[in-house]
């Protein structure tokens, strides 16, 4: 039952590299995702590779993270692209690669 | 998972895993449950996590689980693949809300669901079954179970208000819901896969409703245009009620009736008997859909929460305790149906709990019977025989017992 999402990503990535931040997102933004988070999740703090599900993430709270970014940020993330990416990193480059593409 | 009995092993209950999904998959649950309503009729599991649950298998124990909300609540959550995490929409999604409440939305909604508003629906489904059997009548092989998925869709689109263009869509998701294991409609991980379909589907529902306040004028008559014009005590349902309540309405029609229908024409395939005796007298049609409920059982479990300590099957699940009522298994307690393992079209079979028990009784029951009665009838009028191609595939799943691949060859009936 235990996946391994890290494992797995990168797989489906065809990525090598170990770095929990990748290069196509800013410090800056990953911080400001990880903050984002903080505000649905309880408050806690949140690091840039920390697992959207095992910080108690939900479809419901998906929703609304996902509504927020939109408003913030000017990109609509695709809902399998926000669960599949799963952490503050990972989403922190989707919203860099939809900005890119505007 | 298979629906008859194998050989039967020594089952050691310290050591029985019901939530190894190979045991669907590939295994057999049957005989574990047998020997469970015999020597344990409340057993207690902690998964290798941590996480625990108390398992009911009896008959009697079923019911009064799935029956007794002041005992055993479902507002922590009722599907065990949420087990240990409450549930996020309690209160709020029918199926997770105790009565009062329940009875009240519940009563509300089931408004537009009974048997005599289903019936001038006949003619509708019944052509659209027709449609659906055509291409398994040209000799070629047809996959029954992997088609099946999508009837509930065509069936019940348009008395939901649903789009054509959407259907096939949604039946994926709904499947992923039930099964986030299987390969057919794993994404990434489990968890992945539950979040991404129950989002897809809620937002579908809000979105639907949104464009319907947008559009004005007047509704439908649709299932969801029904559950926007829910009046409660003169207040209409939130917003939410009705995207969580839509979700939930999507769910049970689409992911339980495509497995009575391939795991019970399986069963006629496998008993040639069984099936010239429903064909020679189409008046056991009822019946024969009653026992393919209650041999396919495919909603296998559902789960509630001890509200304090308390005593059944001859222990106590502590309070808080999570409580698994295995239906698939009280549908073959031979207290209540006496040679349970043999699949018998003259059997009565109406006491079954594929349904559930209680004030969460399925509310799609009466469509579901309609939609199989009709389906029966369609296939005994036009097929002489059915035969299996190749290996049933079952369903990767502990929660949704049925199959994704069932291929047969049909003859078409030439006999009056």
């Amino acid at each position: 039952m235990e996946s391994s999402p890290r494992v797995r990503r990168r797989e489906d990535r065809g990525e090598v590299s170990d770095s929990p931040e990748p290069a196509g997102a800013p410090a800056a933004l990953v911080r400001e995702v990880s903050g984002l988070w903080a505000e649905y999740l309880g408050g806690r703090e949140i690091a840039a590779d920390d697992d959207f599900f095992a910080l108690g993430g939900n479809s419901l709270i998906g929703i609304k993270i996902i509504d927020r970014m939109a408003r913030d940020y000017g990109v609509e993330l695709s809902v399998r692209g926000f669960y599949l990416a799963q952490t503050p990193a990972r989403v922190a480059e989707l919203i860099e690669q939809g900005r890119t593409r505007q | 998972m298979r629906l008859a009995p194998g050989a039967v092993a020594e089952v050691d209950l310290s050591r029985v895993d019901l939530f190894d999904l190979d045991l669907y998959t590939s295994g057999d649950p049957h005989p574990i449950w047998d020997v469970m309503r015999t020597e344990a009729p409340l057993h207690h599991q902690v998964l290798p996590d941590g996480r625990e649950f108390w398992s009911v298998t009896r008959y009697d124990d079923v019911c009064r689980v799935l029956g007794e909300h002041r005992d055993f609540t479902s507002e922590r959550g009722t599907v065990v693949t949420h087990l240990g995490v409450d549930d996020v929409a309690a209160g709020r999604l029918l199926t997770s809300t105790d009565p009062p409440r329940h009875t009240q939305v519940r009563r509300a909604i089931g408004t537009a669901l009974t048997a005599r508003v289903m019936a001038p629906w006949e003619d509708r489904i019944r052509r659209a079954i027709v449609h659906f059997l055509e291409p398994a009548l040209d000799g070629g092989t047809f996959d029954l179970a992997e088609r099946a998925l999508r009837l509930p869709a065509v069936v019940t689109g348009p008395l939901l208000g649903i789009p054509e263009r959407d259907w096939d869509d949604l039946v994926q998701l709904t499947a992923m819901v039930t099964a986030p294991s299987d390969p057919h409609f794993h994404h990434g991980s489990d968890a992945a896969t539950l979040a991404i379909a129950h989002h897809e589907l809620v937002t579908y529902v809000t979105d639907w409703v949104a464009r319907r306040r947008a559009g004005g004028g007047g509704g439908d008559g649709s299932l969801l245009d029904h559950l926007m014009r829910v009046r409660l005590n003169g207040s209409p349902l939130t917003d939410e009620e009705i995207a969580l309540d839509g979700y939930s309405i999507l769910l049970g029609a689409n992911v339980t009736t495509p497995h009575t229908v391939s795991g019970t024409v399986l069963a006629l395939v496998e008993r040639a008997e069984q099936f010239a005796k429903v064909q020679a007298d189409p008046s056991l049609i009822p019946n024969l859909v009653e026992e393919g409920l209650r041999w396919t059982s495919p909603a296998c479990n559902f789960m509630r929460y001890a509200v304090d300590d308390v005593r059944i099957g001859g222990g106590t699940v502590p309070a808080g305790g999570a409580v698994v009522a295995w239906i698939g298994s009280a549908n073959r307690d031979e207290s209540q149906f006496p040679d349970p393992h043999e699949f018998d079209v003259t059997r009565n079979a109406k006491g079954h709990v594929a349904f559930g028990f209680g004030p969460h009784y399925c509310i799609g029951a009466p469509l579901a019977r309609l939609t199989l009665r009709v389906f029966f009838s369609e296939l005994l009028r036009q097929f002489g025989s059915i035969e299996l191609d190749g290996e049933p595939q079952h369903l990767r799943s502990y929660f949704i017992a049925g199959m994704t691949h069932l291929p047969v060859v049909a003859r078409r009936r030439t006999t009056p």
